[in-house]
């Protein structure tokens, strides 16, 4: 035996038993409870056991957008602190990534005190854009604007992932992908509609005064306005971008601080909007979602109907009840996503930190699994920023199956003509080959399985290649010990020389091939990734088999060099 | 292969490049004329796979969208068409709502068949936003492979054998989209990866034999390149065929019988693995050959 061979055999062997054990859980279809001390089975891709896989945008502009009218209010009270009056103004979101507000001051002397204010206590939030006469704007610090990109991003996965946990789903995987993007991957998901509605869903619940002083007539000349102008509700556009154009449009004239919502009802069968009650409502809020401490479903007992009771936290309720207490008379509209709810009037002070969410009528079931999604999203918390669907891939379980079936038979056919000619031409080094080759493959799945690879179809894929690369590999090693052998050197020798020359063939090709495997990981995205990494493996496991396990067994066949002929 | 036999494929390369030029030239054509069918991976829109139940014909599928005013871009049946089983494309207006369009589908199919009687096999939705990115990231890749592969072929052997390295890789690569064009195969991010693959494949063919032309130039330094890029041809021809052969087999195999999801990534591989080796022995080695006396001509 050549030296050091030993040890490779006990490395090998000891590979071996690792990589049986790896795959026991696989193959036997372990329960998860067995005594057997792996438990990981292989993670199969969607494409091969169905589910969801999305890819959610972040739409940042309506997170400056809120930001930067969340400001305008409290800066107005801080100036008020110093004894600075002022009135919120407008905002400008003409540039949609960098909107402004401005803030006008009672008198133009106070400017420069106010602006003095404004740096000292804003100096990361806010950067001022305009100091005019009495008008003050401002627009975002540029360093906030990155924080608020960053919070928005990992709140969002940490939203998305509560709602999944609740609605229940085995394994999910929620990453982010760069700097606006969320992937989620939902494996087997039965349901996908409602899967999509929990995490597309905003739920953003707001609490705002109605401006009941303008009359009904004058908000319908304002929406009459707006639709001389062009601006229309087209089916297939996103709703909010449409009341977007309208406050736009309207920024002259409607009150200070105010904006237009609606009261939106949908009709279940046909998802048309069927009625839209206009309300003028105040566009900053006094209380969110955030400060809720529970949503639960609760039936009406009167009515027979469910709702959705809410409670807030410690907080929520003292500012509940301070602003119930100060709007007495004035109706309070719940919006939630921007979609008002009910508005019921204040009938006095409300302490204690409950309120409810009435939902429309419609026959009990629908209406029961309404608002149990509903208390589901406001429980989970809500999603900072408005996401967009920017790709989305669902397979069905059956094409999934149907799928495994037919790659894993014809993966099976190919390798067993590869095996069967290997050995008839080769004879009994075609055997070695296809002991390495078939080590190979487990040794590829094994390590898929202990690092936690997906297997995806393309995986599947992957995995045919490097059976083809092992086999170049056998091949090229045994054509060079046939040419030695005719040149006429003893088997012993033929052997060494031929593992000796064959090394670099084998090793260049196979970083060649690593190489785009690599740039493929790197660049690739969901189902090529997959792709890669099996490839890449299976580059590691190919060059370890088809070369040190051929090596390991060749020496074996040979022995000592008193071999007089050999079998290739 | 007992006998290893002397065939001057330098002497080839003329034939072969005209070959070749023609086929690139065609294909370059074809670009213009046909255009490449992109799948919806880097065209954004929607793609419905549904199955039936029941026996549901092409025409009728199509009035039944037309009628509902399903903003469908294409049609067509997968497999026979007794199987039920078909492809829906959707595109919408820039800026329309694609998962919108998406549900109206099987709201238009739960209508009119039953919730039941079919089921969406796959959907998938890529926004314009997406589809841009995909597409770049795509390209990217393939341009990062074929670099990382020059620098490294530069670095291990000699800069002469880069040249006809790369312009195999470009040539394998342009005729197999040349080959989706033609079919008007739907050309995908499998396919991305199908070329990568092939890249790879053919490469490694090229690879090997660069280094067996290294080691004769080191063993008989008195033969002029194209005797010695002639002999490393011959002696590795038997190692050639077998592997491509192999290669070939279980391509071949898994375009047949694999099912439809593999069905077009393993139709890039088969033509690739041919396109693979005939590029690799009447291009890319010849023309290193070449190479060196264009280079040796200035040199004097």
């Amino acid at each position: 035996m050549a030296k050091g061979w030993w040890f490779r055999f006990t490395l090998l062997a000891a590979l071996l038993i690792g990589s049986l054990m790896a795959i026991t859980p696989t193959f036997l279809n372990l329960k998860s409870d067995s005594a057997f001390p792996m438990k990981t089975k292989i993670n199969l891709g969607l494409d091969l056991q169905g589910g969801l896989y999305m890819v959610l945008g972040i739409d940042f502009n309506k997170v400056y957008r809120d930001e930067v009218i969340g400001y305008a209010r409290k800066a107005s009270a801080t100036l008020k602190d110093v004894g600075i009056e002022s009135t919120l103004g407008t905002l400008d979101a003409s540039d949609v990534r960098d909107p402004k507000h401005s803030i006008i001051l009672a008198k133009e002397s106070d400017r420069d005190a106010a602006v003095a204010k404004l740096r000292e206590f804003y100096q990361y939030p806010l950067r001022i854009t305009k100091e005019e006469g009495t008008t003050l704007q401002y627009g975002l610090g540029r360093e906030f604007v990155k924080e608020i990109e960053t919070t928005a991003l990992s709140k969002s996965i940490e939203v998305i992932r509560n709602r999944i946990d609740e609605f229940g789903v085995t394994e999910p995987e929620i990453v982010s992908q760069g700097e606006d993007r969320i992937v989620v991957q939902l494996p087997g998901v039965k349901d996908i509609t409602r899967a999509k509605d929990l995490i597309g869903r905003t739920a953003k619940l707001e609490f705002k005064f109605v401006n009941d002083e303008v009359s009904p007539t004058a908000l319908t000349e304002w929406l009459d306005k707006v639709k001389k102008a062009g601006i229309e509700y087209k089916k297939g556009e996103r709703f909010s971008d449409y009341v977007r154009a309208i406050n736009t449009h309207l920024v002259n004239d409607l009150p200070k601080g105010y904006e237009i919502t609606f009261a939106k009802t949908v009709s279940k069968n046909t998802n048309e909007i069927t009625n839209l009650e206009p309300y003028l409502v105040e566009a900053g809020t006094a209380l969110t979602g955030e400060e809720l401490q529970e949503a639960i479903v609760r039936i009406d007992q009167q009515q027979n109907r469910p709702y959705v009771g809410l409670e807030f936290k410690p907080n929520g309720a003292k500012i509940f009840e301070q602003i119930t207490g100060a709007n007495i008379g004035k109706r309070l509209a719940i919006v939630l996503d921007g979609n008002v709810y009910s508005a019921p009037v204040v009938q006095g002070r409300i302490a204690g930190g409950s309120a409810q969410i009435t939902l429309g009528a419609g026959d009990y079931n629908a209406t029961m699994s309404e608002a149990r999604d509903l208390a589901l999203v406001l429980r989970a918390g809500a999603l900072p920023v408005e996401l967009v669907f920017e790709e989305q891939r669902v397979v069905g379980p059956s094409l999934g199956a149907d799928a495994i079936d037919k790659a894993q038979a014809a993966a099976l056919a190919g390798s067993f003509l590869v095996l069967v000619f290997m050995c008839i031409y080769y004879k009994l080094s075609g055997v070695i080959a296809t002991i390495t080759i078939l080590l190979n493959v487990l040794f590829t799945l094994s390590c898929l399985i202990l690092v936690g690879a997906t297997l995806s179809l393309p995986g599947i894929a992957g995995i045919a290649l490097t059976v083809g690369m092992a086999v170049d590999g056998n091949i090229l090693i045994y054509e060079r010990i046939r040419e030695e052998l005719k040149i006429g050197m003893t088997p012993y020798e033929a052997v060494r020389t031929g593992f000796e020359k064959a090394f670099w063939a084998i090793a260049d090709a196979n970083i060649t091939t690593a190489l785009a495997g690599i740039c493929l990981l790197n660049f690739g995205t969901g189902p090529v990734r997959g792709f890669a990494v099996t490839l890449l493996i299976g580059i590691c496991t190919t060059v370890y088999t088809s070369y040190f396990v051929s090596k390991v067994l060749f020496e074996m066949y040979v022995g000592k060099g008193d071999r007089k002929t050999l079998s290739i | 292969m007992s006998t290893t036999r002397n065939v001057d494929y330098v002497g080839m390369f003329k034939i072969a490049g005209v070959l070749s030029m023609l086929l690139i030239v065609g294909t370059i054509v074809l670009y213009f004329t046909k255009g490449i069918n992109y799948g919806v991976d880097f065209r954004g829109g929607v793609e419905v796979q549904v199955k039936f139940n029941q026996s549901v014909g092409l025409g009728e599928l199509r009035s039944l969208m037309e009628e509902n005013k399903v903003p469908m871009s294409q049609l067509q049946s997968i497999g026979d068409e007794k199987q039920n089983e078909f492809l829906l494309k959707l595109e919408t207006d820039k800026g329309g709502d694609l998962n919108a369009v998406s549900n109206q589908v099987s709201e238009v199919l739960t209508s009119k068949y039953g919730a039941g009687k079919f089921e969406i096999l796959k959907n998938d939705i890529v926004g314009p936003k997406a589809g841009a990115e995909l597409r770049t990231s795509a390209f990217k890749a393939l341009f990062w492979a074929i670099l990382a592969i020059m620098i490294y072929l530069a670095l291990r052997f000699d800069y002469k054998f880069a040249p006809g390295a790369i312009a195999a890789l470009l040539h394998d690569v342009t005729i197999i989209v040349g080959a989706f064009i033609l079919t008007q195969k739907e050309f995908s991010l499998q396919i991305v990866a199908a070329l990568l693959a092939i890249i790879g494949y053919s490469v490694n063919d090229t690879v090997v034999i660069y280094d067996r032309v290294r080691e004769i130039e080191q063993t008989h330094p008195t033969l002029s390149t194209v005797e010695i890029i002639n002999r490393a041809l011959n002696e590795t021809m038997s190692r050639t065929i077998i592997t491509s052969a192999t290669v070939f087999g279980v391509s071949i195999v898994m375009l047949f019988m694999g099912g439809s999801v593999i069905h077009d990534f393993f139709f890039a591989m088969t033509i690739g693995v041919i396109l693979g080796v005939y590029s690799t022995i009447f291009i890319a080695i010849p023309m290193t050959a070449f190479y060196e006396k264009f280079v040796n001509k200035k040199a004097v």
